[in-house]
């Protein structure tokens, strides 16, 4: 029986193919740790895989979580999320999401809205286009 | 952060793994040793049937927390748009099939048709193939093979343990090791299999070695580590606690007990390991 508990080891080595079975975000907009001049409008989220939104939250600074609705009703890749008229300050918007494995992911993006005085002092973060987890500032 | 749903979500998990492969295992195992059984049939049996019942209630439940996994609070087990949602998830077509194949198994084993309820122990085993990691995998279709293989071994291995201390409780000495022989014999065959069945399945889930380093693959060498160890104690039983019961040495069924209920340990906390790997973890 020995040798033969070879063979899968041999196979996990050689034989490793990506499997997508999570629907991880890929990218966002506003981007993860980015800060924008103009307070946006809604949070559009791209995920590997189709997801569905069962629940989403905006947070702004340290107050405590606001849900945010309507949810898109079905599961897409890229799902959007109006946003409320949004002050400057620090944001987190977290969600839940359905994936197609039956799995129940949690998920976040910060990123900070600029007040008018600090615009000249972040030109570079303020596009809030860039995928991926963007370097942020420490604080707004 | 971990939320309250999450983490009784893992719990019950872990719970219905316990109970679902005790089931699912006893018919088993009653299927290929009953005939050997005499006084410790019927308590077996009884064994069986409530661990497939009470599973059945835990499967239902985790599906129900589900839904409030997806509010990310327990309200959202009230909201029937999120429970409509969990039913019509792969985790409601698996728990449904999960739930016919334990009550096939609770009535049968009560009717004591042994061979109805092998039926409802393949119906079990192939739930865990509609949702999950391997369900949406390219190889998904030597993941439906894998994957019961490993849980058919890993439920004759678990749900034959409960049968082997009840054996060595209430049967002769004689007949007690007689038991415990067969058993080897077969496990001796199977149980290698868990190993190379779980390789296999790593082997086609995990994306990159780099998963090793992450909590999937963390979990995933606790679950090797394990095995191991349940390995040293399975080696122990065979090769010295079971020949000294056939030679009815004294202090022999006590250490045989002990030995079982060690094994048994060990595979719950395998089984906790794997609920939280699956659950909270993704191997890509
Ligand atoms: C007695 C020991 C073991 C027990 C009780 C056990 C139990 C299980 C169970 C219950 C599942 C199904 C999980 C689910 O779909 O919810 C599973 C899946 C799996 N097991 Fe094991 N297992 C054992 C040993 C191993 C070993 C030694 C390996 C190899 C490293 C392994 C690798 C896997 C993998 C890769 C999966 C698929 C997980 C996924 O879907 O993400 N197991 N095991």
């Amino acid at each position: 029986m020995r040798p033969l508990a070879i063979l899968p080891a041999l196979a996990l080595l050689v034989a490793m193919t990506v499997a997508e079975a999570h629907a991880h975000l890929r990218s966002a907009v506003p981007a993860d740790g980015s800060s924008v001049a103009t307070p946006p409008s809604r949070v559009v989220l791209r995920f590997s895989e189709a997801a569905r939104l069962t629940a989403a939250w905006i947070a702004r600074n340290a107050a405590p979580r606001e849900p945010l609705r309507p949810l898109p009703d079905r599961a897409a890749r890229e799902l959007a999320l109006s946003l409320p008229t949004l002050a400057p300050g620090r944001y987190v918007v977290s969600w839940r999401a359905l994936s197609a494995d039956g799995h129940i992911m949690p998920g976040e993006v910060r990123f900070t809205v600029l007040a008018r005085g600090m615009i000249g002092h972040a030109p570079e973060h303020a596009t809030g286009d860039a995928t991926g987890h963007a370097p942020g500032p420490s604080s707004p | 952060m971990l939320s309250v749903p999450d983490a009784l979500s893992v719990l019950l998990r872990a719970l219905s793994l316990v109970l679902v492969l005790q089931a699912a295992g006893a018919a088993l195992c009653l299927a290929l040793f009953g005939r050997e059984l005499a006084d410790s049939l019927a308590t077996a049996r009884r064994l069986g049937s409530i661990a497939a019942a009470s599973g059945a209630v835990c499967v239902v439940a985790h599906l129900a927390l589900q839904a409030g996994r997806m509010a990310g609070d327990l309200s959202g087990m009230l909201d029937g748009s999120l429970l409509r949602l969990a039913l019509t998830s792969t985790a409601g077509s698996a728990s449904a099939l999960s739930v016919l194949g334990l009550a096939l198994i609770a009535c049968a084993l009560t009717a004591r048709r042994t061979g109805v309820a092998v039926i409802g122990t393949a119906l079990v085993t192939a739930s865990f193939t509609l949702t999950g990691h391997t369900s949406v995998s390219p190889h998904r279709w030597i993941l439906c093979l894998l994957l019961p293989a490993h849980l058919l071994i890993v439920a004759f291995w678990f749900g034959a343990l409960p049968v082997l201390y009840l054996a060595s409780l209430k049967e002769s000495p004689a007949r007690a090791a007689r038991i415990v022989d067969r058993f080897s014999s077969v496990a001796t065959w199977l149980v290698p299999g868990i190993l190379l069945a779980g390789l296999a399945l790593a082997a086609l889930l995990v994306a990159n070695l780099g998963v090793l380093r992450q909590p999937y693959g963390e979990l995933l060498l606790a679950k090797l580590g394990g095995f191991a160890l349940l390995m040293g104690l399975a080696s122990l039983n065979k090769w010295r606690l079971a020949p000294a019961m056939a030679r009815a040495d004294p202090g022999a069924l006590i250490a045989f007990r002990r030995s079982v209920a060690a094994e048994l340990a060990l595979i719950v906390a395998v089984l906790a390991v794997t609920a939280v790997m699956t659950t909270l973890f993704s191997p890509d």
